[in-house]
């Protein structure tokens, strides 16, 4: 009920775009006999960035990695139901080519610490051969790292492995390793939970400005987050899909019990 | 808590007996190798080191050993072994971890470890009547019989034993020393890096090559121990290198290694005066060999975290 009003809702709102970026339909996820994600159905719209909150534990991240068939690499998880980019099943898509599409930034930073800064990002690019020339290549990892606000800080070190960064520079390394490959859509499990307050902010700016191009689809246990961060925002209970809407909305206005609980800080 | 205190240090003292009997029992060790060697440099200098001859003889004035030919044959069966053991222990940790159903992943990693503790002289005798006769009839006499120009190859394969026999018999033993030590190091990268390569599009493969690269040090460590295990190893490659003082590029030609020198002179060598003496040195050495591998290992190792 809940989900159908948030859908014209959306088409209202962007009746020039009618693409979604992501759309899930009854997407079941299970662990073993543990079913985690339960019959989620949700619609991503173009160059938005959609919040999925909800506490710990809730299925978030399992979720998360449904977009990109990253959960494949846990032998134990099934799927039912479907989950498309762009209208297409990603389960009719070469999952290599579903993951070019859609980038993803992790609760730690994870750049290969014993690679340099420049290899990091110029990776991905390599790996989908993505770049004709060493000029290209260049060219891109520069433009990269000055799209995750890295590029200043980083310019006269191209060449010092990415562990000698700080962690919240080594997370804009990661934003600039997948935006180098240009992805529509850009997911970010938690991706500020082990960064300072100050790193926090970069990456939240980084992430309204990234919205221009991409869509952003980010996780977090953080209502706050949420809320300055998100145009939409999906509250996820025990992989339930409790309620979704416009983040004005769902804030000002929960319509479910739950949401208000979580939202008020009485639950979560 | 002035008590807590007073307990670690009681224990420390209790400890330090301990470690510095298990010191100065290598220090002891060492010092017999070191005085046992004097005579035999005090009659011919360092050229037990740099000659190729062993004359044993009754009159002493006559004798002079040179263990050159051992040294030689240690250093290049042990790389040829480390050689072998490198893609094999690399491939086996990858497939255990990343391939193998999880029903024989566990068999897999016992049967490597059974195989690590056999003892040698098992892999010594199937060597000499399995391996070599294998390697004879389908590697050496056809590499020969083609490709003889090749220093490598130049050597007749008469009875197949020979450095190559000794190489790829160590390379088969010290393998599994070299993968449980790649493969803990493989399996205990931090999953976030596996979500990181796969989630950049990166095929099996591509991830594989990556992640590996990431335990290089691991990687080093573990051929270290294959070299140390495979210039140690005396029964399996007496057995089958043919101990014959002999120093040759090619790889079908039989040689000598020092602790097959050890192994089969010792008995008789206490009737010649010079000749116990020679042994040592020449397990002094292996000594030097092994002090010599252990640096270059810390450098590269050295050279690496500097790299971090």
């Amino acid at each position: 009920m809940i989900v159908s009003n948030y859908k014209s809702d959306v088409e209202l709102n962007l009746k020039s775009k009618t693409k979604y970026a992501i759309e899930t339909e009854n997407l079941n996820i299970y662990y073993g006999d543990h079913h985690v994600i339960k019959d989620v159905s949700l619609s991503i719209p173009e160059k938005v960035v959609f919040a999925i909150m909800g506490p710990s534990g809730c299925g978030k991240s399992t979720m998360l990695r449904a977009f990109n068939r990253l959960l494949e690499l846990n032998e134990s998880a099934k799927v039912s139901g479907d989950v498309k980019i762009f209208g297409k099943s990603i389960y009719k898509m070469n999952p290599i080519e579903v993951r070019r599409i859609v980038g993803m930034v992790f609760q730690h930073p994870n750049p290969f610490p014993h690679m340099s800064i420049y290899d990091n990002v110029a990776l991905g690019l390599k790996l989908n051969k993505l770049v004709k020339s060493r000029k290209e290549l260049d060219e891109t990892v520069e433009w990269a790292l000055k799209k995750a606000a890295l590029w200043d800080e980083v310019k006269n070190k191209l060449e010092k492995p990415a562990s000698a960064l700080s962690g919240g520079q080594q997370q804009r390394l990661c934003i600039a390793r997948v935006v180098a490959m240009k992805p529509k859509v850009i997911l970010m499990d938690e991706p500020t939970s082990n960064l300072d307050p100050i790193s926090t902010k970069k990456i939240e700016e980084l992430i309204d400005e990234l919205k221009k191009e991409v869509t952003i689809v980010i996780v977090t246990h953080s209502p706050a987050q949420a809320a300055r961060v998100s145009d939409y925002v999906a509250f996820l209970y025990l992989g339930k899909l409790i309620e979704v809407g416009s983040t004005i909305d769902m804030f000002e206005n929960p319509k479910e019990k739950l949401t208000e609980e979580y939202l008020t800080g009485r639950m979560g | 808590m002035k008590r807590e205190v007073g307990h670690i240090d009681t224990f420390k003292y209790f400890l330090l007996p301990f470690c510095l009997f298990v010191f100065g029992l290598f220090a002891l060790m060492l010092a017999v190798y070191f005085s046992a060697s004097i005579p035999i440099f005090q009659h011919e200098g360092l050229k037990i080191y740099t000659t190729n001859v062993w004359r044993a003889s009754e009159n002493p004035n006559k004798e002079f050993y040179g263990v050159l030919a051992a040294i030689y044959g240690s250093v290049y069966t042990s790389v040829l072994a480390v050689l072998i053991a490198l893609p094999l222990s690399i491939s086996f940790a990858v497939f255990v971890i990343d391939y193998a159903p999880k029903k024989i992943k566990e068999p897999l990693i016992v049967a490597t470890d059974v195989m690590a503790g056999l003892p040698t002289i098992i892999y010594g005798i199937w060597g000499a009547f399995v391996l070599v006769p294998i390697l004879k009839k389908y590697v050496m006499d056809p590499l020969y019989a083609h490709l003889s120009f090749i220093p490598l190859f130049s050597f007749k394969p008469v009875t197949g034993y020979s450095y190559l026999s000794a190489g790829v018999l160590l390379g088969i033993m010290v393998t599994p020393f070299a993968s449980a030590i790649i493969r803990e190091a493989y399996r205990s990268l931090p999953f976030m890096y596996r979500e990181a390569i796969y989630s950049l599009g990166a095929t099996r493969y591509e991830a594989t090559k990556i992640l590996v690269k990431e335990i290089k040090p691991a990687i080093v460590a573990g051929l270290l121990l294959a070299f140390g295990r495979a210039i140690g190893e005396t029964v399996a490659v007496s057995l089958v290198i043919g101990n014959t003082f002999n120093i040759s590029p090619s790889l079908f030609a039989p040689g000598y290694t020092i602790s097959s020198l050890i192994a089969n002179q010792f008995g008789n060598a206490f009737i010649y005066k010079y000749m116990v003496s020679a042994l040592f040195a020449a397990g002094l050495s292996l000594f030097f060999i092994g002090l010599a591998v252990n640096i270059l290992g810390i450098l590269i190792l050295r050279r690496y975290g500097h790299a971090r």
